[in-house]
């Protein structure tokens, strides 16, 4: 029984890097309608930035904060530079996630060719074990959820009372109907990518900081859980993607203490699956989001 | 078949041998119309007679080929969506007329986008006014709406951004006749009362004719008739033509698209 509360405990903290990752995806997903299958390599990309910062001394949370920041800027470069472009010619939705896996793959070997094939590892930056009801987490997962819960409570007051964040949810529910109404719909997609951008960069660094040691395949190997916890939530539904991400993390977790550690993935999967054989749309999602999903 | 001998009020909107489509062969084709402040101006014909994409393309959504779109004078053609949001025009798209995902409140906020809060939630107050039955289902989602809650937040947010054009793509489709009407004789035509230039797509051309001052007739992307919308509705063998052309929805099921191919051909022949 101990054994799986320190499962769930740890599920909760591989759960918070989960919806980190999640809820950017979904927001990404939400405002352009694109599913950016590059961001499992931008998660990387946020780890070795995270890595050259944190060897040149900078303190492991400052590097999350700047490892966030310039994939950020990253994500809205590629936005704007690649894909947007690539959506305005009428491209399919099979064919854009063709190019985001294609450019994820891109970015994956540029980033070997630059820091190597090898393993890395940010050092001990866990600190102290700490024991609350029951679970035992290190200080740094306990971080990492107190700044997940803090991140998502801003992204939620952010959507909800800003104005800025309404024309976010209105441009993702209907963007022609956006315009309609003055709002400069392509300003607002760059703040989303900036913020969704962000939150995948964060979670990179966040993945590092909470692994022993990574290489070029972190994002990627971290995308299917990722994906599972924006489909469980309802893709384009940032708070589905929140819940999500600590149901798959959670569930992952309690599997791995109670079979095999290898079947951790597999829960993902299989989440995945039967969700969108049983309820597409999701926990939260909306048959309209959905459908954008499902038709592409 | 320019109507600008019609009316004596300031343009606000207009059309003038516009031929528009979809990057393909022209859906619309040298079409020339007038819409003057406080007047409501009603373009009625069958299905795919080119109405929508004639909207589409006033709004800068649609490729305008040849010919130009004139806001009180200045030429607006192929301006963005959003900013002729900013000079002043208002647009109801027939479906997907409202914000899924968002609540009636927030649905206005962003009809009130360009303005600041205060300015804002005056102007809330000013299109809850016109519609009260919106207030008590301010904070519900409008998935949870009916058609006609719908219809009213998509109206009153409109309203939100105070526009001097208002363009309406068949605002009473999937609603109940009995709805219909209400949206066309109690909304629709205030919204000409209140000064505003309103430029009414209508399949349901009887009741639209009864709320517009002014009617055109499409058909086959091409305008082939404009007349005084009373005189049309008072006249037999003109009301013949319109409805003739535009009968299948306001009774459904009949074969509107064919009977408008006809009609087109009759009045080609008459002239």
């Amino acid at each position: 029984m101990q054994l799986i509360i320190e499962a769930i405990g740890f599920g909760i903290a591989t759960g918070a890097v989960i919806a980190l990752g999640a809820v950017g995806f979904s927001v990404q997903f939400g405002i352009s309608n694109i599913l950016n299958i590059t961001y499992g390599s931008l998660m990387t990309l946020a780890a070795y930035v995270g890595l050259l910062l944190i060897n040149h001394g900078v303190n492991a949370w400052l590097a999350l904060v700047l490892g966030a920041v310039v994939v950020g800027v990253v994500s809205v470069v590629y936005h704007r530079a690649l894909l947007a472009p690539l959506v305005r010619r009428g491209t399919r939705a099979i064919a854009m996630v063709i190019v985001t896996v294609s450019a994820g793959i891109i970015l994956q070997y540029v980033i070997v060719s630059i820091a190597g094939p090898e393993s890395h590892s940010y050092g001990e930056q866990s600190g102290s074990t700490l024991h609350l009801i029951g679970f035992t987490l290190s200080a740094g997962q306990v971080a990492i959820i107190v700044l997940t819960a803090s991140l998502m409570l801003g992204l939620h007051l952010l959507l909800t009372r800003t104005t800025l964040g309404k024309a976010m949810r209105a441009t993702s529910s209907n963007r022609t109907l956006a315009r309609s109404c003055g709002i400069s719909t392509d300003r607002v997609s760059d703040i989303a990518w900036l913020i969704s951008g962000s939150l995948c960069g964060a979670a990179g660094v966040a993945l590092a900081i909470t692994t022993v040691s990574f290489d070029f395949s972190l994002g990627s190997l971290f995308l299917i859980p990722m994906i599972a916890a924006a489909v469980l939530g309802g893709i384009g539904q940032p708070y589905g993607a929140m819940l999500g991400g600590l149901i798959v993390g959670v569930s992952s977790e309690v599997a791995a203490a109670v079979s095999n550690p290898n079947y951790k993935d597999v829960v993902a999967f299989m989440i995945l699956i039967i969700m969108l054989l049983v309820r597409p749309r999701g926990l939260f999602g909306a048959a309209w989001s959905t459908r954008r999903l499902m038709e592409g | 078949m320019s109507s600008a001998e019609h009316d004596t009020t300031p343009l606000a909107l207009s059309i003038r041998g516009m031929t528009a489509g979809y990057g393909g062969p022209p859906i619309v084709h040298d079409v020339d119309m007038n819409v003057g402040s406080g007047r409501v101006v009603a373009v009625v014909g069958p299905n795919g007679a080119g109405k929508s994409t004639l909207l589409k393309a006033i709004l800068g959504i649609a490729r305008v080929q040849a010919g130009r779109v004139e806001l009180n004078g200045a030429d607006v053609t192929g301006v963005p969506l959003e900013k002729l949001a900013r000079l002043g025009i208002g647009y109801v798209p027939q479906a997907d007329d409202v914000f899924d995902g968002l609540r009636v409140r927030e649905n206005l906020d962003m009809g009130g986008y360009l303005f600041n809060r205060a300015e804002r939630a005056e102007r809330m107050e000013r299109a809850l006014e016109v519609f009260p039955q919106l207030r008590p289902r301010l904070n519900r989602y409008v998935e949870t709406l009916s058609g006609g809650e719908r219809k009213m937040t998509a109206i009153a947010r409109v309203l939100m951004l105070d526009p001097s054009v208002l363009i309406l793509d068949e605002p009473t489709a999937s609603l109940s006749p009995e709805l219909s009407r209400t949206v066309l004789e109690s909304q629709v035509r205030r919204l000409g009362d209140l000064g505003k230039a309103v430029l009414l797509v209508e399949q349901k051309a009887v009741a639209a004719l009864g709320v517009s001052d002014w009617a055109y007739m499409l058909v086959r992307g091409e305008v082939v008739m404009s007349a005084d919308a009373h005189e049309v509705l008072e006249k037999p063998d003109m009301r013949e033509i319109f409805l003739g052309a535009t009968a299948p929805s306001d009774e459904p099921g009949e074969a509107g698209a064919e009977r408008g191919g006809m009609v087109r051909t009759s009045i080609r022949e008459a002239e």
